[in-house]
């Protein structure tokens, strides 16, 4: 295999498709990043079973081929060199990178050894989707990170209506967001797609335009941005019933602006030195007050001014969730729907019901 | 263990000086030497303290401890309100949650948290490559040979399969079914053990030792 290309081209496909590998992983070739050439297309993938990466970029062929070569080294070196052009060179055993003055030889695994990649089947649905993106950094932060729970490390994508319905929950809250007019399953159709391969086909659609193809088979999804290509395997399994978590009414609302919750949250924060340490928040008919309490670090409080209606209480969070929250509401101002201290608060934008982020309190003395 | 609470005050003089003015605070010395001054709040954390080495030495109504690099502390004791010791023995150490030992040990006392009807043969089964960690028969009498892990990787899945290959080489016990068990499985450690016909099972701790968490959840 031989080519040249710009360093930009070649450090967008080896660096966007090294996401998908696992170096630690007790598989060396897992490690590594499949190069292959075809004349002028250069496809470069990294996979680490469950999710896969292609990346496709058009560079100079010279001869065709296929190499395996550490994804890691081969991004490092590849960034480290000065803009221009980069000459790349692979036989069996080696990949020779060159620039400028620089001639990198790296060892590389035998591409016979790297795994076949999954791919939907070819009558799997084909569909564009605008607007995911935002939808996605909406929802998949409510997913859990512990896969001792496997069903909660996944998005849940439902039809619903005539829309698109995306919903994650780690337990502890559950942020659901709905596109309408977006039809791309059927009927009462819905998949379950793992939260990290979301969260690398966010990290595309950011660099791309939001414009995305859904091709989806039995045991695998994949998605189409721009040049790169995501696959992941779909998890099997029931999601938790969620509507049955959503209460259909609150007698307490509270509305506040959303910056200047966000920036008090953050302040009042610093004093939450472990993941335990929570957030208390008194809600009175004209303000909030945010708390951290701490006994080895001390206290911060803070006022911010919110129109609330329904009886004073207080009210105590997981400052990080509920920052994660705030965050991602659109609009100006936010509304916090609350029943009682014990009992599931609900985050939303005023005036819209296409998101909201479910949040349990936490138990205070 | 001497516990003294005392109206006192301290200074240390070494590399800096430091003093705290009177006030009523409890003196921890300890069998090993040590000293530690503590108040009624910052829950584990003294207000000084001096690690040993040390020697002690009373003056009057001072104490005076002195560590090898000649740093000293004196606690000026004005009134002593409580004075006590008690012999506490040998400490058997803290023993961390969740550490395999402690799981294989619940998961022998109850095999049937992996499933149905299982009963323990043996625990650390020997075979010619190591022991398994249980040794199971199920209802049916069929051997079941179980690994636990706190973390279940890959190389837990292969680790049993291995011994599965030994165990099964044992006329009395073959065909040897496995179960891996442990908090957490990957889901590439599923994957294997699915392909080698492993069952995965993950078990919760806290309710292995009868403990409901106290965390408020959706579900």
């Amino acid at each position: 295999m031989k080519f040249r290309c710009e360093r930009d081209v070649l450090l967008d496909a080896v660096s966007g498709a090294g996401r998908a590998t696992s170096p630690r992983g007790s598989m060396p070739i897992l490690g590594g990043l499949r190069l292959g050439l075809q004349g002028d297309l250069l496809t470069v993938t990294g996979t680490d079973i469950d999710l896969t990466i292609s990346v496709e970029a058009t560079v100079d062929g010279k001869h065709d081929g296929l190499a395996v070569a550490p994804a890691r080294l081969t991004t490092d070196i590849v960034r480290s060199f000065d803009p221009g052009a980069v000459e790349v060179e692979a036989d069996d055993e080696d990949l020779t990178l060159m620039s400028g003055r620089s001639r990198f030889t790296v060892r590389t695994h035998q591409a016979s050894d790297f795994p076949r990649v999954a791919a939907p089947a070819k009558d799997a649905t084909v569909s564009g989707i605008s607007g995911l993106s935002e939808a996605l950094r909406q929802v998949t932060r409510a997913a859990s990170s512990d896969d001792g729970r496997p069903i909660l490390t996944g998005v849940l994508i439902a039809a619903e209506g005539a829309g698109l319905r995306l919903v994650a929950t780690d337990s502890y809250r559950l942020a659901l967001r709905d596109l309408p007019g977006v039809s791309v399953l059927g009927e009462g159709q819905k998949v379950l797609i793992p939260s990290r391969a979301l969260n690398e086909l966010q990290r595309l659609l950011s660099s791309a335009a939001d414009e995305t193809t859904l091709r989806l088979g039995d045991h695998d999804a994949s998605f189409a941005v721009g040049h790169a290509t995501l696959t992941t395997r779909l998890i099997e399994g029931d999601f938790p019933d969620y509507r049955v978590l959503i209460p259909s009414g609150y007698p307490n609302r509270l509305v506040v602006g959303r910056e200047d919750l966000l920036d008090a949250l953050r302040r009042v924060k610093l004093l939450a030195r472990d993941a335990t340490t929570p957030v208390k928040m008194a809600l009175r008919p004209n303000s909030i007050e945010l708390a951290v309490v701490t006994n080895d670090w001390g206290a911060a409080v803070e006022e911010v001014e919110a129109k609330y209606e329904g009886s004073e209480m207080t009210v105590a969070f997981n400052p990080t969730y509920l920052i994660e929250g705030v965050e991602v509401v659109t609009g100006e101002e936010v509304c916090l729907d609350t029943l009682d201290a014990l009992k599931p608060a609900v985050l939303r934008p005023v005036g819209s019901d296409d998101y909201l982020y479910l949040l349990m309190p936490v138990r205070v003395p | 263990m001497r516990l003294v609470i005392a109206t006192c005050s301290v200074d240390y003089a070494g590399r800096l000086s430091a003093h705290l003015s009177t006030a009523t605070r409890l003196i921890m010395l300890k069998a090993d030497g040590s000293v530690s001054v503590h108040s009624d709040d910052r829950a584990y954390k003294p207000l000084n303290w001096m690690t040993p080495p040390c020697t002690m030495a009373e003056a009057g109504s001072s104490w005076v401890f002195t560590n090898l690099k000649n740093e000293t502390l004196t606690i000026n004791l004005e009134a002593v309100h409580l004075d006590v010791s008690e012999e506490l023995g040998v400490e058997p150490g803290l023993l961390k949650d969740g550490v395999e030992a402690h799981l294989q040990e619940l998961l022998a006392a109850d095999p049937t948290a992996l499933g149905e009807g299982l009963r323990l043969v043996r625990r650390e089964y020997p075979t010619d490559i190591g022991p398994v960690d249980l040794l199971c028969r199920d209802e049916e009498g069929r051997a079941v040979a179980i690994e636990v892990k706190r973390r279940g990787e890959i190389d837990g899945v292969e680790q049993l399969a291995r011994y599965l290959e030994r165990l099964d080489l044992d006329g009395r016990l073959r065909p040897v079914r496995g179960i891996f068990a442990a908090q957490r499985i990957r889901p590439q450690a599923r994957v294997l053990a699915g392909a080698r016909g492993i069952v995965c099972v993950e078990v919760d701790y806290d309710e292995l030792r009868g403990r409901k968490s106290d965390d408020l959840r959706l579900f």
